[in-house]
């Protein structure tokens, strides 16, 4: 075996010398020669019947060339070269193939890189498609979701599931060490780490007896924060740290691939230590968030239908009118995650794979026009006793030379792109900072591009000359042409798709922009605060570090207006409760149903001055209404009208919290009426508002505030006086300090990340479309010299000709636009979750993509149109 | 007459391993020799013998070097090495497996033809 090899490997390198085969075929002649002339035949004859019976010295030696162990290899390097040398001899036709490859390969590997992980990498926990997430769906929160009073029901009976978790959610907590951080503390069942099927890379998991309440306080911390706090020390477990102010016990380090099941960003985990028996109890109990792992076999559709006793249960528990509003759900714990972003994921890959394609069909129709200007050469390869295999593979050599050419400047061109989908992304996609070009994805560019290269090559290797191209005068390329227009026509139809898709979410996009937001965010900055528990035990205290705070912040060089409030517009958290719960004094209650959403917010009588949100009627808070007995509230303009229906509100009583027991629905007094303010992000509707004034009085108050101050100081210098002023009252206090506008923007981030990457696609399938119309057309004008010379000669003029290079351009145009609005139309519905205030079916989107379409097709036809009317007939005549 | 093309696959090779099994020949008496011993039945194409001739020599089964005619030419002459000793015993008993097998076949057929 390895002396065969070694034979193999020798005669790989060291090739046999030619003129030995010569000399040695050379001698079988003469030996030959000489036994025929002993038979008694002439020399000259003798060695004429020799020579015709070793059949052509040329075709033996290539046949003894043949047996040489890696000639196959060597021909592919003499393919490979004679590529390369064809290539150089025409740079416009390689650029051009170069640049639609690496447009094309580049777009798709840079977008496979970001929906890779959303679509197709698996979850970091064990066996995680047998993970899911079960809860209660409301409209207040279309997220499922579960409670206490239902939960342990849920978690004692469920028969569906190998184990049921929860996780009570993720709040910020403080280290209190020597640098105090504020950390994100999510807090979690003891059976959760165990249901995921992860276990901590050093140290234990909680314990059944640490999560109860008063249970001696562990904690597990995140790989990120042990390697940044702790240096990686095995010897954090068992230490003790303050958290929150309390002595709590490290046991143990997550995994570095660690995530939680809802994404959200944990450094450290808390037993939930929640009073079960008190939450079987209560109505409705702690939210929670219930994760479980389905038993062998079982999907997600059977769960949730052995689950329905136990919701059954839990609809009686619902307050009346939340019943009918209430479902629940099973589902894979990969849709609960890229609940969101799972479709724009698709759509993306549906997008890149168009341009993908469009790139592919393109070089194919270069390779192929490029290969009928090489007929001749062709037929002149195979009489001289090339084969159509032979043809064929130097087809695909070809064309993998171009693509390896084009995948490596794609690869290029994709970690360019990639970094440019991180700079310009919104926060809220999942991974996206953390998407690379990884060898996942180069494989699949390999695949791709290999596809594509073996794909196109056939197509052009196939059509391969017959003889007569060496004799025939015409007729060159014709049957090229059929594949070549149905691939343009197929071109401009999907780029009518990217680009009609385009059109339509910059439209939205421009709709959301130009939202009115009702009030003013210019010159608005906001601090938001949470206060710690051991420095601020109780309300009285959080009540006079805020008003301090608002002292201090209200006399300040260039402020306008100080205000605190708990949230604000328009997008982000804020309070909610169902209007079912309000009630006017004097009236009776909404008879069924939630009635849908009403936002509040904790405000000081500043809150409208500092947001420029018009006070419609009445004067609003006043600086008396603090002191007062009596509480207040400000009705948003649409609540107003849905409680009063056209009666005046003002100085009427309200009731705020009428599902709540007697004697804990104060009335409320309407001080005025608001405009309506968007508070359900950039494109939601706006829900129906009110706010409450907090009052120097403790009960008011909490440990979360936002400060929203109004100044014409630069931003920047603001920022910072509001960060020394907070503080010289706390040092060691986190405070997040934004403008508005900032926040404002930041809303619009995911749609216009949408728009750009889906405008950049239509735009790069636009270009690519425009330069295979161009190429074809050009050629086809080319290859149809003679027939114009011979039209000329006959009469015709410059226009006819025009006109006649046109019409074929237009025949691949006209049914590519046709095809291409069917498609749009039929897909656009796939956007219509992404789009405001425009239909997916848009007239104007539709016409204007068509329009601009047919304009780029038509510059691009009509250079070649000119350059074909300009043929000389009589050169052309004679040049056949 | 059986031409060249007509030889079974793998045929020429074993003609050839066993011709060069007696003595170092060059190419032209290879043909010959094959040619006289089989009492002009196979007549070996000088295009298929002289692939044939570089393929057993890359495989090693053969090795060539240059000598002296008998009429004191220059002459590549192949000889057959140990790795090809051993590769025409192998192919000597397919062959012969094969020929009685087939001789078999023929002979039932033939019984019950007649």
């Amino acid at each position: 075996m390895i002396t065969r090899f070694m034979t193999w490997l020798r005669y790989l390198l060291i090739p046999k010398k030619r003129d030995e085969l010569d000399d040695e075929l050379g001698f079988h002649i003469e030996q030959s020669t000489q036994s025929k002339v002993a038979q008694g035949l002439s020399p000259a004859e003798a060695r004429r019947q020799a020579l015709i019976e070793l059949g052509g010295v040329e075709a033996a030696r290539e046949r003894c060339d043949q047996q040489r162990p890696g000639w196959w290899f060597g021909t592919v390097v003499q393919d490979f070269r004679f590529a390369l040398r064809a290539f150089r001899r025409n740079p416009a036709f390689s650029i051009t193939v170069l640049l639609t490859l690496m447009l094309g390969i580049g777009s798709t590997s840079s977008v496979f890189s970001v929906v890779d992980r959303i679509l197709f990498r698996p979850l970091p926990y064990q066996d995680s498609d047998r993970l899911v997430s079960v809860g209660l769906v409301a409209p207040i929160e279309p997220q499922e979701f579960m409670l206490g009073g239902s939960y342990y029901e849920w978690q004692d009976h469920q028969k569906p599931f190998i184990a049921l978790t929860s996780e009570a959610g993720v709040e910020p907590c403080d280290l209190n060490e020597v640098n105090p951080v504020r950390l994100d503390c999510a807090s979690v069942e003891n059976n959760f780490l165990p249901t995921l099927g992860v276990t901590p890379v050093v140290g234990r998991n909680f314990l059944p007896g640490e999560d109860r309440p008063n249970a001696p306080r562990v904690a597990l911390i995140s790989f990120a924060l042990w390697r940044s706090r702790f240096q990686m020390d095995r010897s954090v477990v068992g230490k003790i740290v303050k958290i929150d102010g309390k002595s709590t016990q490290v046991i143990g380090v997550l995994p570095a691939s660690f995530e939680m099941p809802r994404l959200q960003a944990a450094d450290v985990l808390v037993p939930e230590a929640l009073d079960v028996a008190a939450q079987r109890r209560s109505d409705p109990g702690r939210p929670l968030w219930a994760f479980a792992r389905l038993k062998q076999g079982a999907t997600p559709e059977q769960a949730k239908a052995e689950l329905a006793p136990l919701f059954d249960y839990s609809l009686q528990l619902a307050p009346a009118p939340f019943r009918k509003e209430v479902h629940y759900t099973v589902r894979p714990l990969r849709d609960r995650q890229f609940h969101d972003v799972h479709q724009a994921a698709w759509i993306l890959f549906g997008l890149v794979m168009a341009v993908l394609l469009i790139a592919c069909a393109n070089v194919a129709s270069l390779l192929t026009a490029r290969r009928a200007g090489r007929e001749r050469e062709m037929a002149v390869r195979a009489a001289l006793g090339a084969g159509s295999m032979r043809l064929l593979q130097q087809a695909v050599v070809e064309s993998l030379a171009l693509t390896a050419g084009g995948a490596l400047a794609g690869v290029l061109f994709a970690t360019i792109l990639l970094r440019v989908f991180i700079l310009i992304a919104p926060e809220g996609m999942p991974f996206l900072s953390a998407a690379k070009v990884d060898w996942r994805v180069l494989a699949f560019t390999l695949l791709a591009s290999a596809l594509c290269a073996i794909g196109f090559g056939m197509v052009s290797g196939m059509t391969h000359a017959p003889m007569d191209a060496l004799t025939s005068r015409r007729g060159r390329g014709i049957r090229h042409a059929r594949l070549r227009q149905i691939l343009v026509a197929a071109q401009i139809a999907a780029s009518l798709v990217l680009l009609a898709g385009g059109m339509l979410l910059t439209r939205s996009f421009r709709n959301l922009e130009s939202q009115k937001l009702g009030m003013n965010y210019q010159n608005v900055l906001t601090a938001s605060l949470s206060l710690g528990e051991t420095a601020y035990p109780d309300q009285a205290q959080q009540m006079a570090f805020f008003e301090r705070l608002e002292r201090n912040l209200r006399w300040g060089p260039g402020i306008n207006a100080v205000a605190i409030s708990d949230s604000v517009p328009p997008g982000g958290y804020h309070r909610d409760q169902i209007y079912a719960s309000l009630r006017v004094d004097g009236q009776p209650r909404l008879a069924s149903g939630t009635g849908g959403n009403v936002a509040w917010r904790w405000v000081t009588p500043d809150y409208f001055r500092a947001l420029n949100i018009p006070l419609i009627q009445g004067s609003g808070f006043t600086d008396e209404d603090l002191a007062s007995e009596n509480r207040f509230v400000v009705l948003s303009s649409s609540l107003a009208d849905r409680m009063f229906s056209g009666q005046n509100p003002l100085g009427r009583q309200v009731h705020l919290a009428s599902n709540a027991p007697a004697g804990q629905d104060p009335p409320f007094t309407v001080a005025g009426v608001a405009a309506d303010v968007k508070n359900g992000g950039l494109a939601a509707g706006e829900e129906p508002e009110y706010y409450r004034l907090r009052r120097n009085r403790a009960e008011d108050w909490d440990r979360g505030g936002v400060v929203i101050v109004r100044s014409n100081l630069p931003a920047g210098a603001l920022k910072n006086w509001m960060r020394t002023q907070i503080a010289s009252l706390n040092p060691t206090l986190p405070v997040e300090i934004r403008t508005l506008q900032e926040q404002v923007t930041k809303l619009a981030d995911q749609p216009r990340f949408e728009m750009l990457l889906v405008g950049y696609f239509a735009c790069a399938g636009l270009l690519l479309s425009v330069i295979g119309l161009y190429g074809v057309t050009s050629f086809l004008a080319v290859q149809r010299k003679p027939e114009v010379g011979i039209r000329m000669a006959l009469g015709a003029s410059r226009i006819d000709i025009v006109r006649l290079v046109l019409g074929g351009a237009g025949r691949m145009v006209a049914p590519g636009i046709v095809v291409g609005i069917a498609l749009a139309f039929a897909l656009s519905q796939a956007l219509s979750g992404l789009l405001f205030n425009v239909r997916p079916h848009d007239p104007i989107t539709y016409f204007g993509a068509a329009a601009i379409l047919a304009a780029v097709a038509l510059a691009a036809t009509l250079i070649p149109a000119i350059g074909a009317a300009r043929v000389d007939p009589i050169v052309t005549l004679r040049e056949d | 007459m059986p031409t060249p093309t007509d030889l079974l696959q793998g045929t020429l090779d074993l003609l050839i391993l066993q011709t060069l099994a007696l003595e170092p020949l060059h190419g032209w008496g290879i043909a010959q020799r094959i040619q006289q011993v089989s009492k002009d039945v196979l007549q070996i194409g000088q295009g298929s013998l002289y692939p044939a001739l570089y393929r057993l020599e890359y495989k090693g089964w053969i090795r060539a070097e240059w000598g002296s005619s008998e009429n004191n030419r220059r002459a590549k002459f192949y000889r057959l090495t140990a790795a090809g000793r051993k590769r025409l015993e192998a192919e000597r008993e397919t062959w012969d497996r094969l020929s009685a097998a087939v001789a078999l076949v023929l002979g039932k057929h033939a019984e019950a033809s007649s």
